[in-house]
């Protein structure tokens, strides 16, 4: 089997509503696939799946991949052992020698910026961003070809977000993982992806597909504020927030519902967004 | 190991920490002497009196055979309960069915007093061993398989995904997971059953055996020497409060040791 995430026709149902309908879905290896989506279109649901977590219910779901690893949501570190345990627990799994995976999960820890101090406590002494780092860390200890994420940065703000975007794609660049994502932050979508697709619910599907050309690591801020501006004008994208679409081009300056960037906020906008959750910064 | 060097040098800051509660002993024995005077020496010996009749029982090696009788049924009886309580409260709380199960039976368990049961051990056992082994089992048993069933339910689910995604082998998910979460309802569970053994016991000695603490008492209070009954009881507690104070409570710190730096941490 090929070293890649195929997904077909799948489809899932809590007992009688339907959260997911007929899904499809290619990550070869190296490439990172964000899917986008407002709350409630199961996407945890379709991340939940790829892991393992849940049974195939309808279609096919062929994970090629051999050592995949998950960061959640929430950091989720066991409470009574130390950062560097919590590391090492992936390996420890994997039957890694005590020593060998400590000193993995201290490497590992180091090039995510934790140190010495941060390395030797339990996790509640952590602020949440060392906590996020950690659960960063605990799955990149594992080495993986594949890493499935569940807004993993939601609760960051944006220095911390985008430092470990940069750990992310520097990792990547490095060992060449494959990333499934999820997120309902456009814009990090927009920075971190190669592809990007956007869901809609009742019941999740997937309603747009965007290819982005220009490398991840070479995007610049400018590209992807303008490329996130210029997705949000989309019909699909629009309809799946819950947006009013954009209004005909009248002044010139195209749809309107573009939530400005900086500042100003009602600026330029004739109807006022429904949804404004996810299109932060 | 570092378990036990951990414990031998957490001795005397435990100890010291230990003022408040003395100071709190002192007023009991304080108030006892008071009640001692008012009443006579017949229905209340005075606190001195009694001490000084313990102190002759163990001298003359009347006390030590007395109470290793007694602690060797309680604690037969207690390790039984702690094997098979933890045990079976483990793998009744992973499985919910079993849970639902077994809650109206323990509590079935819980509602029948120790005394019912004594008399029922008595009619099966005799004389024997059996019977405070056996009462201080049944009496002991459903407090710990609450505890198990009651730390395993709670288990954080999250934590168990994460254990799944990161192919915990079974081994690990028990030793990294599962116990250390449950210990932390395990150990207190633990605790009061270690108390109610060491009750239980000797009312069944007091009612079925020939030797043990237990039977003293019987000896003493048809003698009406409320002097020895007291000195008897005073053995009782002190025995348990050496084992609770001076072993399972600094083992606890020690197991919850990320707990408490939790709590420093907020508090910081």
């Amino acid at each position: 089997m090929t070293r890649a995430l195929a997904i077909h026709g799948l489809g899932h149902a809590y007992a009688l509503r339907t959260v997911l309908e007929d899904i499809d879905l290619e990550l070869p290896a190296g490439r990172t696939v964000a899917l986008v989506g407002p709350s409630g279109c199961g996407k945890t649901t379709l991340l939940h799946l790829c892991a393992g977590l849940l049974t195939v219910q309808k279609g096919t779901l062929e994970n090629g991949f051999l050592r995949p690893a998950v960061m959640f949501q929430q950091p989720r570190l066991l409470p009574w052992k130390t950062t560097r345990d919590n590391i090492a627990l992936g390996l420890k799994a994997l039957g890694v020698p005590a020593g060998e995976r400590l000193a993995r999960a201290g490497a590992v820890g180091r090039s995510v910026g934790l140190d010495e101090l941060a390395l030797g406590q339990f996790p509640h002494a952590l602020s949440g961003g060392m906590q996020s780092r950690a659960a960063l860390a605990r799955a990149l200890a594992l080495a993986p070809d594949l890493l499935l994420m569940d807004e993993p940065f939601s609760a960051l703000d944006i220095g911390l977000k985008s430092q470990l975007h940069r750990l992310l794609l520097e990792h990547q660049a490095a060992h060449g993982l494959a990333v499934l994502m999820i997120t309902h932050d456009l814009m990090e979508a927009v920075r971190l992806a190669d592809t990007l697709l956007v869901m809609a619910a009742e019941p999740g599907r997937i309603v747009h597909r965007v290819e982005l050309a220009t490398p991840a690591r070479r995007r610049g801020d400018a590209e992807v504020y303008q490329t996130t501006a210029r997705l949000l004008q989309h019909p699909a994208v629009c309809a799946s927030f819950g947006l009013e679409p954009p209004a005909p081009a009248e002044n010139g300056t195209g749809g309107c519902t573009v939530l400005p960037l900086h500042g100003d906020s009602d600026a330029g906008c004739a109807a006022p967004a429904l949804r404004k959750k996810g299109f932060s910064c | 190991m570092t378990l036990l060097r951990a414990w031998l040098t957490g001795i005397p800051a435990y100890l010291w920490s230990g003022w408040g509660a003395i100071a709190s002993l002192f007023l009991l024995l304080a108030a006892w002497e008071g009640a001692s005077a008012v009443h006579g020496a017949l229905i209340l010996p005075d606190p001195g009196t009694v001490f000084a009749t313990l102190a002759g029982l163990v001298d003359s090696g009347a006390a030590w055979p007395e109470l290793a009788v007694t602690a060797r049924r309680a604690a037969t009886g207690l390790a039984l309960a702690i094997a098979a309580g933890s045990t079976l409260g483990m793998l009744a709380g992973i499985s919910m069915t079993a849970s639902m199960m077994s809650r109206p039976l323990v509590t079935v368990l819980l509602g029948t007093p120790p005394i019912a049961w004594l008399v029922l051990a008595m009619l099966w056992f005799g004389a024997s061993d059996g019977t405070p082994v056996f009462t201080v089992f049944i009496a002991c048993f459903p407090v710990i398989f609450v505890g198990a069933l009651q730390g395993t339910r709670t288990l954080d689910g999250h934590l168990r995904e994460v254990a799944t995604v990161y192919r915990l082998p079974l081994r690990m998910k028990l030793f990294d997971l599962y116990l250390p979460h449950v210990v932390s309802y395990l150990f207190p569970a633990w605790i009061t059953a270690l108390g109610t053994s060491w009750k239980v016991v000797v009312m069944a000695e007091l009612l079925s055996s020939a030797d043990g603490v237990g039977a003293a008492l019987a000896v003493s209070r048809s003698h009406l020497d409320t002097a020895a009954t007291l000195a008897w009881i005073a053995a009782v507690v002190l025995t348990l409060l050496t084992v609770e104070y001076l072993l399972l409570e600094p083992v606890k710190r020690e197991l919850e040791g990320w707990r408490r730096q939790e709590t420093e941490g907020g508090a910081a």
